[in-house]
């Protein structure tokens, strides 16, 4: 079955989610909530997954006006954020949790803050929210970018909002931080950092994808093993679980969408959000 | 007998002399408390300092209107409906104070004032240039137990904080049956506090379910009644979001011809009003009807 490339990244993403952590949903990142919603559907049932106030939730579908309401429809407790930060954030119980940031650099520095000079910004971004806490805290960290390019994947970020430091495994034992890689998955391939002293290495390349385009389109320094593996593509199990149920609205295309795309196609999903819940019968 | 606290919403404004700093709950595109909002611009305020985790319309409504001149946060975002248009123009053209935080600094720091002490350490952040940034909020201490270092992070008290809930009594006790961001804990860091209910119940009614009062009425100086208070923004689970009403004040923000008609519109009319203009029955019908729309899935192990 064809796929597109979100549903990939998708699926690649799900595979690091299992039930030896909590993985919980950030700010308004559709492909990685599919990502999880996908992991509970499939392999991993007992994920213990944290939405909003909505502890122990189960899969939901995904749409504009309605995904935050069904978190609470299967929720095994409500906790306030700040309960569920200090426990999960700060506690050391964070398995997965995916970012989506304006910028990335061979750091791992990333950046939501501003695009040009902090102080007096030609584009003031939305900000991080607890990423700088995530990032630095749990155990597996996935940026994700709906463009590879070097206007993204930059020599050196505008500004630092956040970045894990330590990387490398031992250090981070040593200070009692959890032990796992800076991944970035982007429409080319998927990138890991293991090392602090160690520059991002090409992990897996997408099927059809040169190391050269990859290689060209990344503003840092990449290590480039003899041999690339290829991304697994989606099996038609997972592609007919994310399109009839998980997200049936394409929630997760927005990040791969120009500003006028986007707006038209939020325009088709408010229609159908609308329509149905204009049928639903009163209670 | 309970004391009664309820005011009007149109007294709003006797509780946050000018100059406050104003902490807003709710999170995202969550439970703002829009209709004290939407007060606040009624009433003309100016030179209010807001501080809030992760703000959205809440903020940039504030921004556009004037009403704030300051802002703390960790996030201002429309999410899928585009970067707030005020507050990022008035960020760009450095016509508001900013102090960006990193999230869960900020909470802690809210902790902290909760706690009436002038600090709470937390964990280093690793790359974030944010405590570089924010001296007056972060500093690197050392464990005086022989750890390693950490930072501090300083209390921060908001005069006073406006939180939207599903239900209150007229004594102040304040359920809620769906998202609270983390309004439990703003209620506990501020020195004042008024909270718009989705409706005033008796005390029969808090005390049937007490698990569900996560505020109680003695933290709480107002109880102001606002049904839809935090539309067009989402509080479940009475009411999904209006991302119609959303997207038509993002493209007003968005064109500066028509943002001076938008605000005047606003500011002549009462909350009444705006709901009999902006939720004809049909339509609020509708926006309550998102909340039940949205699917939990059945997990069934393959």
């Amino acid at each position: 079955m064809s796929y597109r490339i979100d549903e990939l990244m998708i699926c690649r993403i799900a595979r690091e989610v299992d039930d030896s952590g909590v993985t919980v949903l950030g700010s308004f990142t559709p492909l990685a909530y599919a990502s999880y919603m996908l992991a509970k559907m499939t392999h991993a049932p007992d994920a213990p997954l944290i939405g909003y106030n909505a502890i122990g939730m189960r899969p939901v579908e995904l749409s504009l006006t309605g995904a935050e309401a069904a978190a609470y429809k299967g929720a095994a407790a409500h906790w306030t954020f700040i309960e569920n930060t200090q426990t999960v954030h700060l506690g050391g119980r964070g398995l997965v949790e995916c970012v989506s940031p304006a910028q990335m650099d061979g750091t791992g520095a990333f950046n939501t803050s501003v695009i040009g000079d902090y102080d007096r910004p030609k584009v003031r971004l939305p900000g991080g929210t607890g990423s700088p806490e995530v990032v630095q805290n749990y155990e597996k960290i996935i940026a994700y970018f709906g463009t590879h390019s070097k206007r993204t994947l930059v020599e050196k970020v505008d500004f630092a909002t956040g970045g894990r430091y330590p990387v490398s495994p031992e250090a981070r034992r040593e200070r009692g931080l959890l032990v796992g890689p800076v991944r970035i998955i982007t429409p080319l391939a998927v990138l890991i950092k293991e090392h602090d002293n160690e520059d991002f290495r090409i992990e897996t390349l997408h099927p059809g994808i040169a190391v050269s385009e990859v290689v060209e389109n990344t503003g840092f320094a990449l290590t480039v093993p003899e041999d690339i593996p290829t991304t697994e593509v989606p099996s038609e199990e997972q592609l007919d679980l994310l399109r009839n149920l998980i997200d049936p609205f394409g929630t997760s295309q927005f990040d791969f969408l120009d500003s006028r795309a986007r707006a038209s196609y939020i325009d088709d999903i408010l229609r159908r959000e609308w329509d149905r819940a204009e049928a639903l019968p009163d209670e | 007998m309970t004391r009664n606290k309820v005011v009007p919403l149109d007294q709003l404004s006797e509780w946050i002399p000018d100059g406050s700093l104003v902490g807003l709950g709710g999170a995202w595109l969550s439970n703002h408390p829009m209709a004290a909002v939407r007060q606040l611009v009624r009433d003309g305020r100016q030179g209010l300092h807001f501080a809030e985790t992760m703000g959205s319309m809440d903020i940039d409504l504030l921004v556009g209107a004037e009403v704030a001149s300051a802002v703390t946060f960790s996030m201002v975002s429309l999410e899928a409906f585009g970067l707030p248009p005020h507050f990022r123009r008035a960020v760009e053209n450095g016509e508001i104070t900013i102090t960006e935080l990193t999230g869960l600094a900020l909470n802690t720091a809210f902790e902290a004032a909760s706690r009436n002490i002038p600090f709470l350490p937390m964990a280093s952040l690793g790359l974030s240039e944010v405590p570089k940034r924010q001296p007056n909020w972060y500093a690197s201490i050392k464990d005086p137990f022989g750890g390693g270092d950490l930072l501090a992070i300083k209390a921060l008290t908001p005069d006073v904080a406006l939180l939207h809930v599903r239900r209150a009594s007229p004594n102040g006790d304040c359920q809620y049956d769906g998202p609270m961001a983390i309004d439990p804990e703003m209620s506990r860091a501020a020195r004042r506090l008024v909270v718009t209910a989705e409706e005033i119940v008796s005390q029969d009614v808090i005390e049937a379910n007490p698990h569900m009062t996560k505020i109680p009425g003695f933290l709480v100086d107002a109880v102001i009644e606002a049904p839809f208070g935090a539309h067009p923004l989402t509080h479940v689970p009475c009411y999904g979001l209006d991302a119609w009403e959303l997207r038509d004040y993002a493209a007003a923000a968005n064109d500066r011809a028509a943002w001076p008609a938008y605000l005047e519109r606003l500011r002549t009319e009462t909350e009444e009003d705006y709901r009999a203009r902006v939720l004809p029955p049909e339509r609020a019908r509708v926006v309550r009807n998102l909340a039940r729309a949205g699917r939990a899935l059945e997990v069934s192990a393959s």
